[in-house]
Order: structure tokens, then C-alpha cells, then sequence
């Protein structure tokens, strides 16, 4: 698989020998950052079956984005690479490092921000930092990142005084503010509507770019899916399994504009939605 | 405070209907008037005192039974006009109940609170001490009043002890509650950060459990005052207790009367302490939940 679809140029290629060229899943356990492999994970407590031979690789610096029906064990997939959740058999690995709890080398992004109302947005930033006690030295890091996501002003306010995009943007700075490798975002834009979510989507992919981050974001809409990922892995219903994987041909930086009116799109779209259709979402 | 918020609120409205307006539809159904909540209750209040003072002359109720609003007034002003270091006045025997009353709600609830958060981290504690708390919870507690006098004689340390036991409970059940209440996701949030169990409850947990907290805190103001009070019912040197007792003694039933008033203002201006403490650390209020 190609390594970086982004530097690619945006040329004559056409999407759908792009797509299946990268559709069979082969193990890059070299150099892959996250490495996934078998991995099966059924619930203690009502034997739910979650996840059923997951294969997937992340390498360093590719934004991965996970679409599925709802139920499918998305969210149990990146429960346990931040190391909420543990699993039955299989590989999931993080640097080569097998994967047993939560390290400082991953931020997670939860739905719906997920930020304690009684501390301010910048205490909230700060959070990370304050656990382990390592609170004074970091002031920069955390105006920096505030000044970034445009929450520069607002660092002295309360969550609960912040619309639903700008609590999400604190939460993204929250999950940035250790400089982990990899950033994990579990649906962070499923509550907001359609054009903050997509103001939210560029802001992502900007501060991806110059933080090069290993990102891998669960999503239900195929549009934000296309809009950030590198590549898109299709996950079945439940037990959840990764059925395809789609490189994203886009060059970026992109813009709704733009990828609605790029060839490879229209197929990318069509074909993530017949393989989610064929799942009976429900 | 509700009703007066919609009054203010409804006053402006109700001058715009009264302005001519032709252009505006009468489409709307006529409204009830709104109801002045300050005024109903002053009116309430006015009624009732005179009710009271007519009652009191006309069907000439003796004054060992009920004392005229004026006696009450009398015996009232009697305790209030003096000197504050007076013993004839009310402010020593305020002054002693109310320190007494403070020390065993700190005492209380401090230990409501640390043992409620033990039992709310720790199955095996939980297991370990509900049993008991429950059987003690239910227990009438005043009960137990004679038996701390005896334990802790008639000085302070019995109403001290009384006034601890009563507002323990309200703390303990509400502190353990609110902590079991915290929503999960900011546990995982916690545990993605590999947060310690005790930065966890006191990053998390302990302020979520506020609101709680501060409802048992509510209960246990009130507790602790009557805790107080009982424990000198059954013999002290000093406090509003003992002022009760002593008119009583005397058939002074209008002073009897002059001790509740004080001391229903104190509970009333102790909740309001509360509520206004709450106000200002619990800032968030309900906009707290995902």
C-alpha cells in the first residue's frame, strides 16, 4: 500500500483501480505504528460477540478513518487500543508494544467532548498534565493549542459556556496536550450539526497536518469518512470485522468543495455505502 | 422565587398587550392574570397573624394555651433588646447552641464524608458498613440522646456528640450516592490519562458528587440544630434549649413561643448559607451532564 496518499498528485489514476489495488489485507507488522491482527473480543456480561478477527494496520503519521452500522464494535475497537477495554485473542499492538492498559503515547477524543463542567476549558486542557503531577512548565503547550483551535479567549470559561463545536475543540486540544502519537477519536463530531461538523472537519485535517499525528476516528457519515481519512476501513455488523479498506486518492489540503466534485469520490462514496447497505444497517 | 421571576417577567408583557396595538390579532385566548408570589405570601402571612390575634381575644383562648401575637412580640423584643453579653438575653444561649451545633455538624458530616467515600471506592467496606448504617439510619436517633448523656455528661461534648451523630447520616448516604452516580465516561476519560484512584475521586468523582454532598449538607444543618437542642432539653447550663425549658417552667408559653421564632430564623438563615454556598460551588449546576 502506498505510503503517503497525500503527496500523491491528483492525476489520471482512476479511483477504482486505486481502490481494489489496496483492498486485500496484508499484515505490514514493520511498519505499521498499530498493528491489529485476529484480534476477537466478546463481552463478560451478556456474551455479546463485539468483535470477531479484526486485521488492521495504522501506520505512522495515516489518519484512518473506521465507518460501520451502529453496534458493530467500532467503539470497541478503539476502547481497546487506548487500553479501556481488554480482549480475548488476537494481536493489538501499539509501536510493537503489545497493548495491556492506557499509555501516554495516545490521546483519545470521546463523543461529546466528555469535559468536567466544574473545571474551566483551560483547566480542562490542562487535565492531562495535572494527572501524574506534572502541572507547571506546560503553559505554553496549552496556549499554543488553545490559540490554534481558536479557544485562545476562552480558556478562563466554564464548558457549559462554549457551543457543542467549541467544547469538542477543547476536547481535541485535551487529547493533544501530552503530544501523544497517536490520537484516537470515538464519532467527536456525531452531536454537532451538519456545517459545524464540517467547519470541525477542516479544522481537524489542518491541525493534523502540521502535528502529523497517527489518527484513527470512528465515524457513521462516509462523507467525513472520505473528507479526512488516508484510508477507510469498513467494518461489518456485529460481530464486528473489517471487510474492506479504501485508500483515499484526494490530495489535500481538501475542502468540501472540492472532494464532492473529485472523480475518485462519487465511487469511494457509492462504495462504502453498497458495503454498509449490504450489512443492514439499521 | 420562582413566582417572582415570572411576575417581573410577565410585567413588561402585560403593559405592551395594554398599549393600543391595532395592527396585533386578538388571536390570543385572555391569559389568567399573572399571581404575585411575594404578594400572596405577605397577604397569607398578614391574614394568619390576625386570624391569631382575633382568635386569640374573641374566643378568649387563655395564654398558657396560646399567647397573643403582641405577648410573643414582647417576650421577643424582651430577649433581643439587651445587652448581647446579658444572660437574660437570647444571644449567650444562641451563641452556645449554635457553636455546639456547628462543632458536631463539622465533626458529622467530615466523618460522613470520608467513610461514604470509602464505602463508595471500596465493595468490601461497603459490604462492611451498609448493614449497620442502614439499621442505625433507621433507628429514631434522638432516641440515643440519653444515652450520650450519659456517655458524655451534661456539658458540651453530649450536645456536641448528639448534633455529630444526627448529621452523619444525611452525609454519609448522600456522599456515597452521588460518587456511585458518576457518569462513566469520565472514569475512562480518567483511566485513558492512567490517573491514580485518588485523582480520579478527587479530580472526578468528588465534585461530581457536589450536588449530593451539598443536599446532605442541607439535611444535616437542620439536624445538627435539633440534635442540639434535644441534648439540652435533657439538661444543660446553657442554650436555646434550656431557655425553652426554663419558660416552659414558668408557663411562660409566649416565651416558649419567642424561642421557636428564633429558632426557626436560624434554620431558615442556615439553609439559606447552604443554598448559597451550593450556588457558588456547584456553579454548573444541571448543565454538568453529557
Amino acid at each position: 500500500m502506498k505510503s503517503s496518499t497525500d503527496t500523491e498528485p491528483d492525476t489520471s489514476m482512476t479511483a477504482h483501480a486505486q481502490i481494489h489495488a489496496s483492498t486485500p489485507v496484508l499484515s505490514q507488522a514493520k511498519s505499521d505504528l498499530i498493528h491489529i491482527r485476529g484480534l476477537d473480543k466478546t463481552y463478560a456480561n451478556g456474551g455479546v460477540h463485539a468483535l470477531s478477527n479484526i486485521d488492521l494496520g495504522i501506520k505512522d503519521g495515516e489518519f484512518v478513518c473506521v465507518v460501520g452500522p451502529s453496534g458493530c464494535g467500532k467503539s470497541t475497537l478503539l476502547r481497546i487500543l487506548a487500553g479501556l477495554d481488554d480482549y480475548d485473542t488476537g494481536e493489538a499492538s501499539l509501536d510493537g508494544k503489545q497493548i495491556t492498559g492506557p499509555s501516554r503515547d495516545v490521546g483519545v477524543v470521546f463523543q461529546a467532548a466528555n469535559l468536567l463542567p466544574w473545571l474551566t476549558v483551560r483547566e480542562n486542557v490542562a487535565l492531562p498534565l495535572r494527572v501524574g503531577g506534572r502541572q507547571t512548565g506546560h503553559t505554553e503547550d496549552i496556549d499554543r493549542l488553545l490559540d490554534v483551535t481558536g479557544l485562545k479567549d476562552f480558556g478562563h470559561r466554564y464548558p457549559y459556556e462554549l457551543s457543542g463545536g467549541m467544547q469538542q475543540r477543547a476536547g481535541i486540544c485535551r487529547a493533544l496536550v501530552r503530544s501523544p502519537r497517536v490520537l484516537l477519536m470515538d464519532e467527536p463530531f456525531g452531536a454537532l450539526d451538519a456545517l459545524t461538523r464540517e467547519r470541525m472537519n477542516l479544522e481537524l485535517q489542518r491541525i493534523w497536518q502540521t502535528s502529523r499525528k497517527t489518527v484513527m476516528l470512528i465515524t457513521h457519515s462516509i462523507a467525513e469518512a472520505i473528507f479526512l481519512a488516508d484510508r477507510v476501513a469498513v467494518m461489518s455488523a456485529r460481530p464486528g470485522r473489517v471487510i474492506r479498506e479504501l485508500d483515499v486518492p484526494i490530495t489535500r489540503p481538501r475542502s468540501y468543495d472540492t472532494i464532492i466534485s473529485h472523480p475518485a469520490y462519487p465511487a469511494l462514496a457509492k462504495e462504502i455505502r453498497g458495503l454498509l447497505n449490504a450489512q443492514g444497517d439499521e | 422565587m420562582r413566582q417572582a421571576q415570572t411576575t417581573a417577567l410577565d410585567a413588561p408583557r402585560t403593559a405592551q398587550r395594554a398599549s393600543p396595538t391595532p395592527k396585533a390579532p386578538v388571536l390570543k385566548k385572555k391569559e389568567p392574570k399573572a399571581i404575585n408570589g411575594a404578594l400572596v405570601t405577605l397577604m397569607g402571612l398578614v391574614a394568619l397573624f390576625t386570624g391569631w390575634a382575633l382568635a386569640v381575644k374573641y374566643l378568649s383562648v387563655p395564654a398558657y394555651i396560646l399567647p397573643s401575637p403582641a405577648a410573643v412580640w414582647n417576650a421577643l423584643w424582651s430577649g433581643l433588646a439587651v445587652n448581647p453579653a446579658s444572660p437574660l438575653g437570647y444571644y449567650l444561649p444562641l451563641w452556645g447552641t449554635l457553636k455546639n451545633a456547628a462543632i458536631g455538624l463539622v465533626i458529622g458530616s467530615t466523618f460522613g464524608l470520608v467513610l461514604g467515600s470509602l464505602m463508595a471506592e471500596s465493595r468490601l467496606i461497603e459490604k462492611l458498613i451498609m448493614p449497620y448504617a442502614f439499621a442505625l439510619q433507621s433507628l429514631p436517633k434522638v432516641a440515643i440522646a440519653p444515652l450520650i448523656v450519659i456517655w458524655f455528661g451534661f456539658g458540651d461534648g453530649s450536645k456536641i456528640a448528639i448534633a455529630a451523630l444526627l448529621s452523619f447520616f444525611p452525609l454519609l448516604i448522600n456522599s456515597f450516592t452521588g460518587i456511585r452516580a458518576v457518569e462513566p465516561e469520565r472514569i475512562d476519560l480518567m483511566r485513558s490519562l492512567s490517573a491514580s484512584r485518588f485523582e480520579t475521586y478527587r479530580i472526578v468523582k468528588l465534585p461530581n458528587a457536589a450536588p449530593y454532598i451539598f443536599a446532605g449538607l442541607d439535611m444535616a444543618v437542620v439536624y445538627a440544630l435539633l440534635g442540639t437542642i434535644v441534648a439540652e432539653f435533657l439538661g444543660a447550663q446553657r442554650g436555646m434549649g434550656v431557655v425553652i425549658t426554663q419558660a416552659q417552667a414558668v408557663t411562660d408559653v409566649a416565651g416558649v413561643f419567642a424561642a421557636l421564632v428564633i429558632l426557626g430564623a436560624m434554620g431558615i438563615l442556615l439553609h439559606g448559607i447552604v443554598r448559597g454556598l451550593e450556588a457558588r460551588i456547584v456553579h454548573w449546576g444541571d448543565r454538568g451532564r453529557n
